[in-house]
């Protein structure tokens, strides 16, 4: 059974079946990232731009100077958060959809603040407890469907997500709208904003909460013995339930860990974006939109590890925060969709060794194959002579 | 058709459908199942394949049914050597295989099951086609089930029925039931031989596995035993009696030369004398306890018993005779039906794995991949598992103390010879011997009054498998409980100082290993209850 008696076709696939599930989490992330930008080089080709040219205004636009940098940053800090939020559950062996939903009620609920007055930096910290306790709440609920009722945390929570985003509108429109600006809501009081970290950039002290919360995350699910419980209940329920773990109660508090960092990514927005701290109700708030499912994208690329989000998270932000350049960009202006195109990409990439993995399963499907036109084409001349 | 093919070949040939010639199978870890067993299937026969766990039965019946390939010998018929890639070309050939565990879509119904067996890739779903088919097929051979209702909602014997039409609709000439009654009740059984034999009459062959005596004896015409992967009985039904079957099935080997090559004494579990079996106290009462399977069956069915300290209790028997489900509810993974359970006077019946634990229960489960081990976690994220919450490793705020873990299990892997490099391999890395002993080493880590070992030395090399018992026997002569459950009954014989035989959810008997020889045994394991034992 040397490798020699087998066809070339076979070894070569075997070759890059050893070569893509043997590589380190890292640098499968790393391939991807390369493996997207160029899927979007060889679209923006095809339309009849110039790639190099984009991505040069991209990469300028994402990494090009302070002010790139400072607003690269401030567009990861929320999707470090939702992604936050998708990685806990998944090592608890749970697919939280939900982060959307959570954020924005955790948005909605840091703007209530700007109904009661309260010293400065309390005020700050009262909007963060109600956007985390708020996004908590709505994720418990998929939660408990799904122990009782035995829902699944799919279905529930993306249609909470639209539950969420509809009813978060509604606040928006007609009860916590701004009365002298119908388009948007209240806007959070100077006092409980985050202070701007570089001046002239949208980048806040929101940044700080996104980092620590990742950083607590990692302590929890790494270090204590809660989330050593978490991660047990995540990769072998069953073992989970006999070394005595309560796996429903370990589900329950990946789903509150979720809905927390989900709501307090909304309050980040809110409360750290410049310049009018407000939900926009007019435009279908838009820059709450895809936040929660960009997240999700981020915890991918980031291995669902908390360090490896706030790279991914770094990247993603950059993509966005460039992609604006680009569009603006002198004779070449390519559109922003062109970036979705490419975060699209990654995903997609990303999935491949995991495709691989079931490689005996499409080894076989593709011998089978081969076979079936060996087959026909021994047959065929003998039909013709 | 099936029938005119049959009688064709038949008569054709000098008397057999099929010969299995000198079949050798090795799997991959170096597991020998079968050695050069040779078997003819004759037509018009229905064989009884009789054989303990890891007798090769079903590894044999697999080769046959083109499930595995042979590492040497062939199958022939009487057209020429044969040669299945899959279970497809096997049925094509006109061999089909009923297994233990159906492969029924549930929210399809018996016709559409059916239908989809038949699909080959492009085909069209001919569902008026198979209907028609059944209704013959049902009407010819007296096995009836609703075509039209999803089979999730027939009952296990019906869904059985659905899963040997399957095979049938396919015009086998060979069909092979393994352990076809484990799941039937009494009067389905009944029912299940009489379609075999109208079956046999048609001039369908049929092979049987099975490990129940009385069942094989009442339905088989011929019986072939198998013991440790080697053919060791060949004997026409009717020329043989219980007792003979039973010491084919488990007795010493007669003469194996070619055995006694690989296993010198170290291997064969040696006894070892309890001090003091009978004055120690008793650490866990079990009465008249009621155990349902996961499909509702009751599975332990009323049984009593006391371990006591010093002592290993043995609670040997054919693997599904309920020990499984026993060993789960005793460990608080499963839910009793009716009875008590109590360790040291506390009862533990619908307790939590977590609070049962805390009395001093160790627990070796029966499947380490599944249950023991979380395989992704590291060896020292391994040794913690139901521990982990103990004040030794877990610091304030919840905090693990890695520190100290790792200084733990560098513990474990020195004392008990685990062969890994460090705390930090993942335990999917380990090989199975020393992925139980960390097993093992973690539970006895926990110090406990009564430790339940589920198959602790089942797939281990034997070096391994004498380190593990006698560990528990050096626990046992420390004053502990055991309570044994093991599918190998050399191990039972050797270890236990009581032993008890379970068939069908019951215990059978409960006595020292030196008022039992192998024949009562072997009766007793298959259900069969003579005078003198009773």
């Amino acid at each position: 059974m040397s490798d020699r008696t087998q066809p070339l076709s076979s070894r070569l696939l075997r070759g890059a079946h050893r070569t893509l599930t043997g590589l380190h989490p890292a640098l499968e992330s790393l391939l991807a990232g390369v493996v997207g930008l160029l899927v979007g080089a060889v679209l923006m080709y095809i339309w009849g731009y110039d790639p190099w040219r984009a991505y040069i205004a991209l990469f300028r636009g994402a990494y090009g100077g302070s002010y790139e940098w400072a607003s690269s940053i401030a567009r990861g800090t929320p999707l470090v958060l939702t992604a936050l939020t998708f990685s806990i559950c998944l090592r608890a062996g749970m697919f939280n959809i939900g982060a959307e939903g959570q954020m924005y009620m955790g948005a909605i609920a840091s703007v209530m603040i700007a109904l009661f007055a309260l010293p400065a930096g309390l005020h700050t910290i009262v909007g963060l407890v109600f956007a985390a306790l708020a996004g908590a709440a709505w994720s418990l609920v998929p939660a408990f469907l799904k122990l009782t009722r035995g829902v699944h945390e799919v279905i529930s929570t993306i249609m909470f997500n639209w539950i969420g985003r509809w009813f978060a509108l509604y606040l928006a429109i007609y009860v916590l709208v701004d009365p002298a600006r119908a388009e948007k809501t209240l806007s959070i009081p100077v006092g409980a904003r985050f202070p701007i970290l570089v001046r002239g950039t949208d980048l806040s002290y929101s940044v700080f909460l996104a980092v620590a919360v990742a950083l607590v995350i990692y302590f929890v699910l790494w270090h204590t013995a809660v989330g050593y419980e978490v991660r047990a209940a995540g990769l072998n329920p069953t073992a989970a339930r006999y070394g005595g773990i309560r796996n429903k109660r370990t589900m329950f508090l990946s789903f509150i860990l979720g809905g927390m960092a989900a709501g307090l990514a909304g309050a980040a927005i809110v409360m750290g974006l410049p310049p009018t701290y407000a939900i926009f109700g007019g435009g279908a708030m838009p820059q709450l939109t895809n936040i929660g499912f960009d997240g999700m994208a981020v915890a991918m690329v980031g291995r669902n590890h908390p360090i490896g989000i706030i790279l991914a998270a770094l990247f993603f932000g950059g993509l966005n925060a460039g992609g604006r350049v680009m569009q603006f960009y002198g004779s070449n202006p390519v559109p922003l969709e062109m970036v979705r195109v490419v975060m699209g990409a990654i995903v997609l990439t990303m999935s491949i060794p995991e495709l691989f993995r079931l490689f005996p399963a499409i080894k076989k499907q593709g011998e089978r194959f081969v076979g079936f036109w060996r087959r026909a084409a021994q047959r065929s001349p003998r039909r013709s002579a | 058709m099936n029938e005119e093919r049959t009688n064709a070949a038949s008569e054709a040939t000098d008397g057999y459908f099929l010969r299995a010639d000198g079949i050798t199978k090795i799997y991959a870890d170096g597991t020998v199942a079968l050695r050069q067993a040779t078997l003819e299937i004759r037509p018009r026969e229905i064989l009884g394949l009789l054989g303990e766990n890891g007798a090769g039965k079903t590894t044999l019946t697999k080769i046959l049914s083109g499930l595995l390939p042979p590492t040497k010998g062939r199958v022939v018929s009487p057209r020429g050597p044969v040669r299945f890639s899959s279970p497809r070309e096997a049925l094509d050939f006109g061999i089909g295989m009923v297994h233990q565990h159906f492969a029924l879509v549930g929210t399809f119904t018996a016709a559409e099951n059916v239908a989809l067996s038949h699909e080959r890739p492009f085909s069209f779903v001919q569902l008026g086609k198979t209907k028609e088919q059944l209704e013959r097929l049902m009407a010819e051979s007296g096995l009836r089930v609703p075509l039209d209702v999803p089979v999730s909602q027939l009952a296990v014997g019906e869904q059985q029925r659905v899963e040997i039409l399957k095979v049938l609709s396919r015009d086998v000439d060979l069909l092979i039931l393994d352990e076809p009654t484990s799941v039937l009740t009494p009067l389905e059984v009944d029912e299940l031989f009489a379609l075999l034999r109208r079956l046999r009459d048609k001039g369908t062959s049929i092979i049987l596995i099975t490990h129940k005596l009385k069942e094989v004896r009442s339905v088989t015409d011929r019986i072939v035993v198998l013991r440790q992967g080697e053919l060791v009985g060949d004997v026409r039904t009717k020329e043989t009696s219980a007792e003979q079957l039973a010491q084919l099935m488990v007795g010493r080997a007669l003469d194996d030369a070619s055995r006694t090559v690989e296993l010198s004494d170290e291997d064969l579990p040696t006894r070892r004398e309890a001090r003091r079996a009978d004055d120690g106290r008793v650490v866990l009462h079990v009465e008249d306890l009621v155990v349902r399977s996961d499909t509702g069956e009751i599975v332990v069915d009323h049984v009593s018993f006391d371990v006591h300290a010093n002592e290993i209790l043995g609670i040997a028997g054919v693997e599904g005779n309920g020990q499984s489900e026993l060993v789960e509810a005793l460990t608080g993974l499963r839910k009793a039906v009716s009875g008590t359970a109590t360790i040291n006077g506390t009862d533990i019946l619908g307790v939590d794995p977590r609070a049962i634990y805390q009395l001093g229960v160790a627990h070796i489960p029966e499947d380490r991949w599944e249950l023991g081990l979380v395989l992704p976690f590291t060896l020292a994220e391994n040794a913690i598992l139901g521990i982990h919450r103990w004040d030794e490793f877990r610091g304030p705020l919840s905090f693990l103390r890695w520190g100290r873990i790792n200084r733990h299990v560098r513990g474990l892997i020195d004392r008990f010879e685990i062969q890994a490099t460090g705390p930090s391999a993942p335990a999917r890395s380990l090989s199975g011997g020393n992925q139980q002993k960390l097993i093992v080493g973690r539970e006895l880590a926990k110090d406990p009054a009564i430790i339940v070992a589920s198959q602790p030395t089942r797939g281990l090399d034997i070096g391994a498998a004498k380190y593990i018992r006698d560990l528990l026997s050096e626990m046992r002569d420390n004053g502990r409980a055991i309570l044994l459950v093991s599918a190998d009954l050399d191990e039972a014989l050797a270890r236990a100082d009581r032993i008890a035989i379970m068939y069908e959810g019951k215990f059978m008997t409960i006595r020292t290993p030196d008022e039992l020889d192998r024949e009562t045994i072997g009766l007793l394991m298959g259900g069969v209850t003579t005078k003198e034992v009773a």
